[in-house]
């Protein structure tokens, strides 16, 4: 099955969204900040990222920047997620190297499908 | 003139002397002429009598030619002290017979032919002829000479007695004007006295005492009455200066207590100011601190339905599904009181973009119709052929259709819900027209008066019956209010309502804003909504082109950008605007960023905002110095102004200080330095 990263500093959240995940019989792997979630990606090879953008030590933009900058980890999909309602910007997630972005609230019907549809682009 | 100028005293004095001096001496004059001219011709005539008597006497000496006889006769004159010499001359003039006092000579010949008898005043003397007869016969010629020595001594002692006469009654008058004149002078003298009291004393009280009732008297009186009109005009002018005086203190007092009003209400109007933004600030905080466990319960619920449903527990599910509602509807509510603190705050920014608008309204309908599905309404979409792109806000465009849809399908039960679209011209504007129709429940005349104030659902009851957080239309309203544009509604109630709202076709950006954010205004990607306080960046450089590409560069950041030619406009623009950075040149006329920095960090609240410098000058010692947070050289690299700014961005939404964030100041240090600046921001919850 796909390995999901999931990098998000609040604990609630995280454990929540990774389970949710695991039912849907994804392989989650977690981490609380962006440096964290800079090596995991890297040691743990994962075919996508849920990136929170608001973390500590390193910022998700940072993180995705420095992974869409490496060679090895270019090819990993990267979803974003902003904590702001409803501020569509689609484009500036993109131009920072994300594949795709959601809102936070999570819908999780929403998201998976996004997950979903990027992990078929792939295959 | 010395006479001109003399004091009246004198001059009267002087007048008086002068007139009476002449008048006596005229007079005296006058008298003693006519005395001795009277006395002389007395004198003539007793020296004819005596030449008569001693003719006759000596005619028969003459005749007999006995000249001892003769000259007996003539020495009778010695006992006539004035007779200086007397002669008898024959016929033929030759001397006969003569008497002379002392050695005056005697003429030897009669002296003149013509004179035979008379007399004539000649060299001071009296000189007198006398013919002498015989039985009247012609013997001879009696010559006498008078000195005249009485006449001489009786007009010397009358010149003497004049000239004492003159003199003793000259002083009398003198004495006696100088009494008089006191008479004209002393009254004049005692209005100039008054005078010069009341001129150097400005004593108007003084009045000039009357005697006479003369001209003087006169002149006294108009003076008096001129003082006491003067007096009564004075006193008026002080009673009015005191007045004018109180006018001005209370005026003073006045101004004085309005500018206190004024500095307390400015003091009021900022610290009401201070708690708005407080209070925004707390609300937009507070808003995003209850998402978070919002979320949590949203998610868990969820989650929690998928494995009750999995389990086949059924009668949980729907339990589960109310906390999901429940937890739907308090996010909207949060939504919406987030949306609506910041257009009060005045921070509900627009971020225009063309789009094309009959896509959008296919979003919408497809987004609504499950919500219309659910009363089993049916959805007329009507959209005129000329309506193509507009230039606006989508994403306030899709709430206000959002909004009004959704009202429309929750008040509507098995009717009609339309929504037309037209390319409309109001007020000479080109407009799109969004109408949106329902054959719901409709509005009241009275529901439709507070339709759009916050918290107003038209009715208590509708809250319970249809839900909602009552902010909609509020929203809806300040949304379009927002873009310049109108909305209105028609209703009556049972029959269903139309809102319409119109938005110009192309909404201008507002002025205020700096040029090159409007320049990117169509760039989409804008984070900047969603941080209030946080979202402008201050640029002061003197550089027009510095100012133009940095604007650039920081608007694509999704920051609103200000710019400050100078020194002294980037200070008050700084106080006005609070921004969230400022970048600062250093090189500039008249007020350099030395004296900017220096300023804004003496300043209690612009203290806290970071500095960033923006300059040639190599001087980071300097800078830190001083204050500023970073020091960047230009050229500068995009790359590390944007992560600056970025760091900047999240210390100050997680509410760091400046003094707690001044360590990752130094991110260009090297990783160390870095490492500890950034765990410092780790320690803000963020979800």
């Amino acid at each position: 099955m796909p390995k999901i990263l999931l990098v998000e500093d609040n604990e609630m959240n995280r454990d929540m969204l990774s389970r949710r995940l695991q039912r849907k019989g994804y392989t989650v792997v977690t981490a609380e900040d962006g440096e964290k979630g800079l090596s995991l990606a890297r040691s743990e090879a994962p075919d996508l990222i849920l990136m929170d953008i608001s973390l500590p030590v390193m910022g998700g933009w940072e993180v995705t920047r420095l992974l869409k900058a490496d060679e090895s980890t270019r090819h990993i999909r990267i979803i974003a997620l902003t904590a702001h309602a409803w501020v569509t910007d689609r484009e500036k997630a993109i131009e920072a190297g994300c594949d795709d972005y959601d809102t936070k609230p999570v819908e999780f019907g929403r998201l998976s499908e996004k997950i979903e549809s990027l992990l078929t682009v792939k295959k | 003139m010395i006479l001109q100028n003399l004091s009246i005293k004198r001059k009267l004095t002087l007048i008086t002397m002068l007139t009476s001096s002449i008048a006596l001496v005229l007079s005296s004059v006058s008298f003693l002429i006519y005395d001795l001219v009277s006395f002389r011709h007395l004198l003539s005539q007793d020296l004819m009598t005596q030449a008569q008597i001693i003719g006759y006497n000596s005619a028969g000496a003459m005749e007999f030619k006995d000249e001892p006889a003769a000259t007996a006769t003539l020495s009778a004159f010695t006992a006539k002290e004035d007779i200086v010499t007397a002669a008898l001359y024959k016929p033929d003039g030759k001397i006969f017979a003569r008497y002379s006092r002392g050695k005056a000579a005697v003429p030897a010949f009669l002296p003149s032919h013509l004179q035979v008898k008379g007399y004539r005043f000649e060299g001071g003397f009296l000189e007198v002829f006398q013919e002498v007869t015989l039985n009247g016969e012609h013997v001879g010629t009696l010559f006498l000479q008078s000195d005249m020595r009485q006449w001489n001594s009786r007009a010397k002692r009358y010149a003497n007695i004049l000239l004492i006469f003159v003199l003793v009654s000259g002083l009398f008058a003198l004495f006696v004007s100088s009494k008089l004149q006191g008479l004209i002078s002393k009254p004049i003298l005692h209005l100039e006295d008054t005078m010069r009291m009341v001129s150097s004393n400005k004593n108007y009280a003084v009045r000039a005492v009357k005697k006479y009732s003369d001209e003087i008297g006169r002149l006294i009186d108009g003076f008096n009455t001129m003082l006491s009109e003067i007096q009564q005009r004075d006193t008026a002018l002080q009673s009015t200066n005191g007045e004018l005086k109180t006018r001005t203190q209370e005026l003073e007092e006045e101004v004085f207590q309005r500018k206190q009003a004024q500095e307390e209400l400015s003091k009021a109007k900022h610290a009401a100011e201070e708690a708005n933004r407080a209070k925004s600030t707390f609300l937009a905080n507070m808003s995003h601190e209850l998402r978070t466990p919002l979320n949590a319960i949203i998610g868990y619920s969820e989650m929690l339905e998928e494995e009750t449903r999995d389990a086949g527990k059924i009668e949980n599910v729907q339990d589960l599904k109310k906390i999901q509602a429940a937890g739907k509807h308090l996010l909207a509510l949060i939504n919406d009181v987030l949306d609506l603190s910041k257009i009060e705050a005045g921070k509900m920014g627009l971020h225009l973009e063309t789009f094309d608008v009959p896509q959008v309204i296919e979003e919408m309908v497809t987004t609504l119709q499950p919500a219309a599905a659910k009363n089993s309404n049916s959805v007329n979409v009507r959209v005129a052929e000329n309506v193509g792109t507009m230039k606006a806000d989508i994403t306030k465009v899709r709430q206000i259709l959002f909004n009004l849809l959704s009202n429309a399908c929750k008040f509507t039960d098995h009717g009609t819900i339309s929504v037309d679209v037209d390319q409309i011209k109001a007020e000479d504007k080109e407009c799109i027209q969004f109408r949106v129709s329902d054959t719901g429940i409709g509005i009241s005349a009275q529901q439709r008066q507070n339709l759009f104030q916050e918290f107003a659902q038209a009715d208590s009851s509708i809250a319970r019956k249809y839900g909602g957080t009552g902010l909609g239309l509020a929203i809806t309203h300040r949304f379009v209010q927002l873009m310049r544009g109108q909305i209105n509604v028609e209703s009556e109630p049972g029959k269903g309502a139309v809102f319409t709202v119109q938005l110009p076709t192309h909404i201008a950006m507002e002025t205020t804003e700096s040029a090159s954010s409007q320049g990117t205004s169509d760039a989409p990607a804008k984070f900047s909504e969603t941080k209030p306080n946080l979202d402008t960046i201050l640029v002061i450089d003197d550089d027009p082109s510095v100012r133009d590409l940095m604007s650039r560069f920081l608007t694509k950041l999704d920051l609103r950008v200000v710019v400050a030619a100078n020194g002294e406009e980037g200070f008050r623009l700084a106080k006005e605007i609070r921004p969230l950075l400022i970048t600062l040149d250093v090189v500039m006329p008249e007020c350099d960023g030395w004296t900017v920095l220096n300023r804004l960090k003496s300043d209690k609240e612009l203290a806290k905002i970071p500095v960033i410098m923006v300059t040639i000058v190599d001087n980071e010692a300097r800078g830190m110095d001083l204050g500023a947070s970073n020091y960047l050289i230009k050229p500068v690299q995009r790359d590390r102004l944007a992560v600056l700014v970025e760091k900047h961005r999240i210390a100050r939404s997680s509410g760091i200080t400046d003094a707690d964030a001044s360590p990752f100041t130094y991110v260009g240090e090297g990783p160390a330095g870095r490492k500890t600046a950034e765990s410092k921001v780790s320690r803000s919850r963020r979800n």
